[in-house]
C-alpha cells in the first residue's frame, strides 16, 4: 500500500503531469471539437444521402454554419437559421409567383428585399442579426438557379429546407451529446474573474487615486465585456438545464457591474481633475475611501465561495455606515468637487455591496438552488442603433446587389447567378466585421484555397477511390476535420468560413457522381468574381471617417440628455446604461476610432450617463418635494442644461454654469426641509447639482469640441 | 392514421406535422425540467433531453406505420 502512494507520488511530481493538464484544458476541447464537427458533417451527409435529398452539400454546409464549441452557440445559430431560411424560402415563392415573368420587377424587389435584410441584420445582435442574413442569401439560392424554369420553384424550396434542417439536426444533436461544453459555465468563469478584478481593483485606493494609468490592465478591463457577456446569457438560454433564476442573476449581474464601472470611471474622472496642489482635498477624500479598503483586506484571494463572501458583505455593511459617518462630518463643505467625490464614493461602496449580494445569491443558488435576494425580473439590456449606419448598410447590400444584376444581363452568362449570390453574401455577413475589406480579402484567400482542395477531390479523390457512402466518408473526413480545425483559430474565422462556402459548393457530393471541368471552372471564375464585387462594394460606399463618428456619437449623446431633460421620467438608468455602452461598443468596431478618440468618447458616455441619471435624480426628487422649498432657479438650470446640450455654444456653457452656481447657492443658504424624508430630497438635489456642474467644468471635449483628435 | 394529410390543399407526409407538434412540446417540457431543476438530477441533461424527443416523436410514428 504505502509502496503505491509513494510511487503515486512520485508520478503526480513527474513533469508531464502539468504538461498533461495543460494539454487537458488547452488541445483536447479542439480535438474533440474536430471530431464532433466531422461526426456531424458525415451523419448529415449520410442521412441526406439516405433520404434522396438532390443536394446533399447544403445539409454539411449547414453543419458547419452552425457548428460551434459550445451547445448553446449552436442551438441559438441553428434556430435563427431555421427561422431565416423559412422566411428566405416563403419569400422566394412569393417572388416567383408575383414576378418571375417580369425582369424589372423582379430585380426591384429583389433589391429591396435585400437591402431590408442587409438594414435588419445590422440593427439587430448576435445571431438574430445572422437570420436576416439567412433570409436575403435563401433567396438567392432558391430563386436565382430556377429563373429559366419557375415551375421548379417549390421543389428546390422543399428540398433546400429539408436539407437545411436535416444539417442542423445533426449539429445540434451530436454537439449536445458528444462530450458537451455549456456556455453557461464560460459564463460562470468569465463572472467570478470579473468579479475577482472589481474586488481587487477597489481594494487598492491606488486604483482610484492615482492618475489614469493605462498600463494597469485591471483598470482599464473594469468596463469592458458587458456587452458580450450580455450575448453569451441570451445564448445560454437555449442550452439543456440552464434555469431562468440563473439567468436572472448574470442579467442583473451584468446591469449592476454596469452601473459599477461607471461610477468607478466618473469618480476617477473627478479625482484625475483635481489639481497637483489640492493635496488637501484629496487626502479628505482618501479619508473617506479608506474604510472601502479596509472591509475589502479581508477578500479571499482566490475561487469566491459563499462563507468567505457573506463575511465581506457583512465588511462591507460596516464599512457604509462608516463612510457616511465621515461624509456628514463635512457634508455642508460648499466645495462642488468633495461633495460630488463624496457622493460617488459612497455609491460606489453602495452598488458594490449591492452586486456581492447578488453574486452571494448566485452562488447559493448554484449550490443549495435557494437564492436569498429576490430579482426584479423587469431589467431589460436595451440597445441602441445609428439609423445612419443601417442606411448605409442598407444602401450597399441593394447596391451590390443591382451592380451584379446588371453584370448577369449585360454578359448573359448563365453562371452569373453565382457571382450575385456570392456578393449577397458577402455584402449580407460581413457589415458587421470591424473592418470588412480586410474580411474580403481573408474570405478570398480561403476560397481560391478551397477551389484547389475542390479541384482534388472532384477530379482524383471521389472519380479514383471512392465506390459508395463508406468510402467517400473516409476520404471527406481528413477534410471535415481540418475545417473543424480551422474554426477553432480566432484569427481564421473568416478564412475558414470562405474555405467552407466555396469548398461546399464546388465539391462532387451529388447523390450521383456528376462533374465536369468546364463547369467547375466556370462556377469557380464566377464565385471569386462575386467576391470581388462584394470587397468593391465595402470599398465604394464606405465614407465613415473618425471625426464623423465622433459627431454623430456625440449628437447622439446629446439627443439621449436633452430627451431625459423633458421626456418621461419612467426611463430606467439601467436603460439607459446599456444603451450608451451598446452604442459607443458598435461605434467603436464600425466607425475606425484610433486609440485617443475611443477614450474620447468613452468620457463622453461617462459624462452623459453621469448627466443624464443626475437630472432624472432631480427630476424625481423636485416631484416629491414640497412647494416651499422650490424654487425658480432649479427649474431654470434644466432648461439650460437642455439647450446647452441642443446646441453646444460657448456662450451657452457660461450662462449654465453661472445659473449652476446660482441654483446651488439658493440651495446651500436655503432653510433645509426639518422633516427627515424631505431633507433627504433636499441634500440629493445639492448633491446632484454639484455633480452636473463637476462634469461640465472637467469636461473640455463634451459637448463643446475645441480640437480635433482624429489626427 | 394516414400516412399523407392534405393541409390547405399541399399534400404532405403526416411525419412532418408530427414533427412540429413533438417539437413545439419537446420546447414545453424543456422549459419546465430546466425551470424546476429537474436537470440537476440528470447525469447528461443533453442525451436526457435528445431522448425525450426521440420518444415523443417516435410514438406517434410508430403507430402511424404499424
Amino acid at each position: 500500500m504505502r509502496a503505491i502512494n509513494i510511487s503515486m507520488n512520485v508520478l503526480y511530481a513527474l513533469p508531464w503531469r502539468r504538461a498533461l493538464n495543460e494539454w487537458l484544458s488547452i488541445d483536447a476541447p479542439i480535438l474533440i471539437y474536430m471530431l464532433k464537427a466531422t461526426i456531424a458533417g458525415l451523419s448529415a451527409l449520410w442521412i441526406s444521402m439516405k433520404l434522396n435529398l438532390p443536394d446533399p452539400r447544403t445539409a454539411i454546409f449547414t453543419v458547419f454554419i452552425v457548428m460551434q464549441p459550445q451547445s448553446g452557440l449552436v442551438f441559438s445559430k441553428s434556430y435563427y437559421r431555421v427561422v431565416g431560411t423559412i422566411v428566405g424560402v416563403g419569400m422566394s415563392l412569393i417572388m416567383m409567383g408575383l414576378f418571375a415573368q417580369d425582369p424589372l420587377w423582379f430585380i426591384g424587389f429583389f433589391a429591396l428585399w435585400i437591402g431590408i435584410c442587409t438594414a435588419a441584420g445590422f440593427k439587430y445582435r448576435n445571431f438574430q442579426s445572422y437570420g436576416f442574413v439567412l433570409a436575403g442569401y435563401t433567396l438567392c439560392i432558391v430563386a436565382l438557379p430556377v429563373i429559366e424554369t419557375p415551375l421548379e420553384i417549390f421543389d428546390i424550396a422543399v428540398s433546400r429546407f429539408s436539407e437545411v434542417v436535416v444539417g442542423i439536426m445533426c449539429a445540434t444533436i451530436i454537439s449536445d451529446i458528444i462530450f458537451p461544453r455549456h456556455l453557461s459555465e464560460s459564463l460562470l468563469t468569465a463572472e467570478r474573474e470579473r468579479f475577482g478584478n472589481i474586488l481587487s481593483t477597489l481594494a487598492d485606493p491606488k486604483s482610484v487615486f492615482k492618475v489614469f494609468d493605462e498600463t494597469n490592465p485591471a483598470v482599464s478591463r473594469f468596463s469592458s465585456g458587458v456587452v458580450g457577456l450580455n450575448a453569451i446569457r441570451i445564448n445560454s438560454a437555449y442550452e439543456s438545464g440552464s434555469d431562468q433564476k440563473e439567468r436572472q442573476h448574470y442579467s442583473h449581474l451584468n446591469h449592476e457591474y454596469m452601473n459599477l464601472s461607471t461610477t468607478f470611471h466618473s469618480l476617477k474622472s473627478i479625482i484625475a481633475a483635481i489639481k497637483e496642489d489640492d493635496q488637501a482635498l484629496l487626502q479628505r477624500l482618501e479619508y473617506l475611501y479608506e474604510p472601502i479598503a479596509f472591509a475589502l483586506q479581508t477578500r479571499p484571494n482566490t475561487v469566491v465561495d459563499s462563507d468567505d463572501l457573506s463575511r465581506v458583505v457583512g465588511e462591507l455593511l460596516a464599512a457604509k455606515s462608516r463612510v457616511k459617518e465621515r461624509f456628514e462630518q463635512r457634508q455642508y463643505d460648499d466645495n462642488d468637487t468633495y461633495t460630488s467625490a463624496g457622493y460617488l464614493i459612497i455609491r460606489l461602496l453602495n452598488e458594490l455591496h449591492n452586486h456581492c449580494v447578488t453574486y452571494l445569491s448566485l452562488l447559493k443558488h448554484r449550490l443549495s438552488g435557494g437564492a436569498n435576494k429576490e430579482l426584479s425580473p423587469s431589467v431589460r439590456f436595451a440597445t441602441h442603433t445609428d439609423n445612419v449606419l443601417v442606411a448605409l448598410a442598407a444602401l450597399r447590400g441593394s447596391g451590390v446587389l443591382l451592380l451584379t444584376m446588371l453584370f448577369w444581363i449585360w454578359t448573359a452568362w448563365p453562371y452569373a447567378t453565382l457571382t450575385i449570390t456570392m456578393a449577397v453574401v458577402i455584402g449580407l455577413l460581413l457589415g458587421t466585421l470591424p473592418s470588412p475589406i480586410d474580411g474580403v480579402k481573408d474570405f478570398f484567400k480561403g476560397s481560391v484555397l478551397a477551389l484547389g482542395f475542390a479541384a482534388v477531390y472532384d477530379f482524383l479523390l471521389i472519380p479514383a477511390y471512392t465506390s459508395d457512402l463508406l468510402t467517400l466518408g473516409i476520404f471527406l473526413a481528413p477534410i471535415l476535420a481540418f475545417v473543424g480545425w480551422m474554426t477553432t483559430r480566432p484569427k481564421l474565422a473568416i478564412f475558414s468560413f470562405g474555405f467552407v462556402f466555396m469548398f461546399m459548393s464546388q465539391c462532387a457530393l451529388d447523390p450521383l457522381y456528376k462533374i465536369d471541368p468546364t463547369k467547375f471552372l466556370e462556377s469557380s471564375l464566377a464565385a471569386l468574381i462575386g467576391v470581388i464585387f462584394g470587397g468593391m462594394a465595402y470599398l465604394l460606399v464606405n465614407f465613415w471617417s473618425c471625426s464623423l463618428t465622433q459627431q454623430r456619437v456625440s449628437k447622439i449623446l446629446r439627443r439621449q440628455i436633452v430627451r431625459v431633460c423633458d421626456g418621461e421620467l419612467t426611463i430606467e438608468r439601467s436603460a439607459l446604461e446599456s444603451t450608451g455602452r451598446d452604442l459607443v461598443q458598435q461605434f467603436s468596431t464600425q466607425g475606425r476610432l484610433n486609440m485617443r478618440s475611443s477614450r474620447l468618447v468613452f468620457e463622453w458616455l461617462l459624462a452623459t450617463l453621469e448627466i443624464g441619471r443626475a437630472i432624472l435624480t432631480i427630476r424625481r426628487s423636485l416631484k416629491r418635494l414640497q412647494e416651499d422649498f422650490h424654487s425658480i432657479h432649479l427649474t431654470i438650470v434644466l432648461e439650460s442644461i437642455k439647450s446647452y446640450f441642443e446646441s453646444p455654444q460657448d456662450s451657452e456653457r457660461e450662462t449654465l454654469l453661472n445659473r449652476l452656481d446660482a441654483a446651488l447657492l439658493v440651495l446651500r443658504s436655503g432653510t433645509f426641509p426639518s422633516e427627515k424624508a424631505q431633507r433627504k430630497r433636499y441634500e440629493t438635489l445639492i448633491i446632484e447639482f454639484s455633480l452636473i456642474r463637476t462634469i461640465i467644468v472637467n469636461s473640455t471635449t463634451f459637448p463643446l469640441m475645441k480640437e480635433d483628435s482624429c489626427r | 392514421m394516414p400516412l399523407d394529410i392534405t393541409l390547405f390543399g399541399i399534400q404532405m407526409p403526416t411525419l412532418l406535422p408530427i414533427f412540429a407538434l413533438s417539437a413545439v412540446v419537446q420546447i414545453l417540457v424543456d422549459r419546465i425540467m430546466s425551470d424546476t431543476g429537474f436537470y440537476t438530477y440528470v447525469w447528461h441533461p443533453g442525451l436526457f433531453r435528445t431522448a425525450i424527443f426521440v420518444c415523443l416523436f417516435t410514438t406517434p410514428c410508430l403507430l402511424i406505420y404499424r
